[in-house]
């Protein structure tokens, strides 16, 4: 799967966490900070692996998310890495 | 401690109301002596396994709300939309129904009040609310999703806690109006709403805080109203419009309803200073329990406790007595009989506002409440509807040896209640709410010259 395809399935996400302000989701790219940039709550950040889990269908491991940082690029490396060991 | 000299007011209210938009709907709908009692058709659903099919319920529908729901687990309301736009996003993101229903029921308190921004923000302004609730659709699919279907505990996401704790209503209240004064929650079941509003009361009298928004809530419910329904309390065998009897001879149980009602309390005379509006003046507030170690059944020497507690020092000789009346057997009979031994056999009028919208549980007390200011500014009592009937024997406990109080039968106290609306001159109302465990509230309220 491609990164592109993951960020473009991680804005459909983004969409749906109405604390977002979704204005700020057509300029969204990998450096974007979920938090700095998006304003997004820390704790929507679970609602957003958890969505994640589900549109790859893939499972993260907890401590993978326990270290999750803020940008969109380190989700997307980690759905590349879980695809990738599952 | 008191303090010397100090009042408090009501300067405003608002809330959540059956089949009702707003509270002017509401106070229309009530002195016009209707029902708000419906089928609730999501009860039909259950077919044979749920016995009662009425509640003076509320829908998201009619509050503008919508239910967002989760891809993750089914069921389960991931947030809610307000389709006008009243309550922020974020705000809506941490609230369960019944903290909607009191940030609205806020707002429109505070309008009323006419407090700046200044005065909501302070340290010396609280939020003091509670609900009754033994739960709601976000807790019982995020366990359902955890214990049944063997979910990850993510997948409920980041709000299960801030909206099924107890204090939730409070905190997104709170939130919404970034407050710096006290900000608690305090249950009593069936007379939280009353409860909360005398606590807030003390809070301003002791002069701790300056102005409070205080209030009881109960959230539409299936998960609450079971419960009732499984101990054979609601009434059944009646129409919806004549399922709350309080009173009646023929009454056989409460209905189970919903709704929120939030006041706004302020220091007297910082009221008058700013030239609030002053719905009511609060003269007292006394709560106690039964102390006779019974989970339900009402305590008559509980009551009249109350009673002493509540006139104990203070001037309270009201025109109308508003009670817990809740429809059931023995709760009515007990309270009436409480009342009268107080209040002896004339002069008042009993009013039981439960007969136009049935039980709200934790909101009762706060609603029952704005029904009593609303009955000081109409000049008018409402209607015990479906009182028709009163029992012309002897209730059994009044046979019994320990039984010292009044030996008539209810019937004779018939001319206390009416099934009509009654205009008369209303200086002073007291309000009665009881909840399990023995719990007794009472607060009387003037009308302000």
């Amino acid at each position: 799967m491609e990164r592109t395809e993951i960020l473009a399935g991680l804005v459909e996400i983004l969409k749906t966490v109405r604390m977002i302000d979704q204005d700020k989701l057509a300029f969204i790219t990998e450096d974007t900070d979920f938090i700095a940039d998006l304003k997004t709550p820390s704790t929507e950040m679970i609602n957003i692996a958890a969505k994640a889990e589900q549109k790859f269908d893939i499972e993260f491991d907890d401590d993978d998310i326990d270290d999750l940082g803020s940008k969109v690029k380190d989700i997307i490396d980690l759905i590349v890495a879980t695809k990738e060991r599952d | 401690m008191e303090v010397a000299g100090r009042k408090v007011a009501i300067v405003g209210m608002g809330g959540a109301f059956p089949a009702c938009k707003d509270i002017t709907i509401f106070e229309q709908n009530l002195f016009a002596g209707k029902s708000l009692i419906r089928t609730w058709e999501e009860t039909k659903a259950f077919g044979k396994n749920i016995r009662s099919n009425v509640s003076g319920y509320i829908s998201e529908q009619e509050m503008d709300l919508e239910a967002i729901y989760s891809t993750l687990i089914e069921g389960y309301p991931e947030t809610y939309v307000d389709h006008l736009g009243r309550i922020p996003d974020a705000n809506l993101a941490t609230a369960d129904v019944g903290s909607i229903w009191a940030m609205l029921g806020s707002q429109d308190a505070i309008k009323m009040a006419g407090w700046n921004r200044e005065e909501v923000q302070s340290a010396q302004t609280g939020v003091v609310m509670c609900s009754g609730s033994a739960g709601n659709t976000v807790l019982r699919t995020a366990w359902n999703s955890f214990y049944e279907k063997g979910q990850k505990t993510r997948l409920a996401g980041s709000h299960a806690v801030d909206r099924s704790m107890v204090y939730r209503e409070a905190a997104n209240v709170s939130c919404l109006i970034k407050n710096r004064g006290v900000c608690e929650a305090i249950g009593s079941a069936c007379a939280t709403g009353l409860g909360n509003i005398g606590y807030a009361y003390r809070l301003i009298k002791y002069g701790i805080q300056d102005r409070i928004l205080a209030g009881g809530i109960e959230a539409t419910s299936l998960e609450s109203f079971i419960g009732f329904d499984a101990m054979q309390v609601l009434s059944k065998g009646f129409s919806p419009a004549e399922s709350s009897r309080p009173f009646d001879v023929d009454r056989n149980g409460f209905v189970c309803s919903f709704g929120c009602g939030i006041i706004a309390l302020e220091e007297y005379e910082m009221a008058k200073a700013r030239g609030a509006k002053i719905l009511a003046v609060i003269d007292n507030y006394f709560n106690n329990s039964d102390g006779d170690g019974n989970m339900f059944f009402p305590s008559f020497a509980g009551q009249k406790r109350l009673w002493e507690g509540l006139l104990a020092g203070h001037v309270i000789k009201p025109e109308v007595v508003k009670v817990h009346g809740t429809s059931t057997p023995a709760g009515d009979a007990i309270e009436l009989l409480s009342v009268v031994d107080v209040m002896g056999e004339s002069g008042y009028h009993i009013s039981a506002p439960k007969s136009q919208f049935g039980h709200m549980l934790g909101a009762a007390g706060a609603v029952e409440l704005i029904t009593a200011v609303l009955m000081l500014e109409q000049q008018k009592v409402l209607p015990c509807l479906n009182s028709n009937n009163f029992n012309q024997e002897l209730e059994p406990f009044q046979n019994t040896p320990d039984w010292d109080g009044p030996m008539n039968p209810i019937n004779h106290y018939k001319h206390l209640i009416s099934s009509q609306t009654v205009e008369k001159e209303i200086n002073q109302i007291v309000c009665l709410n009881y909840g399990f465990g023995g719990t007794n509230s009472a607060m009387s309220i003037s009308k302000h010259d």
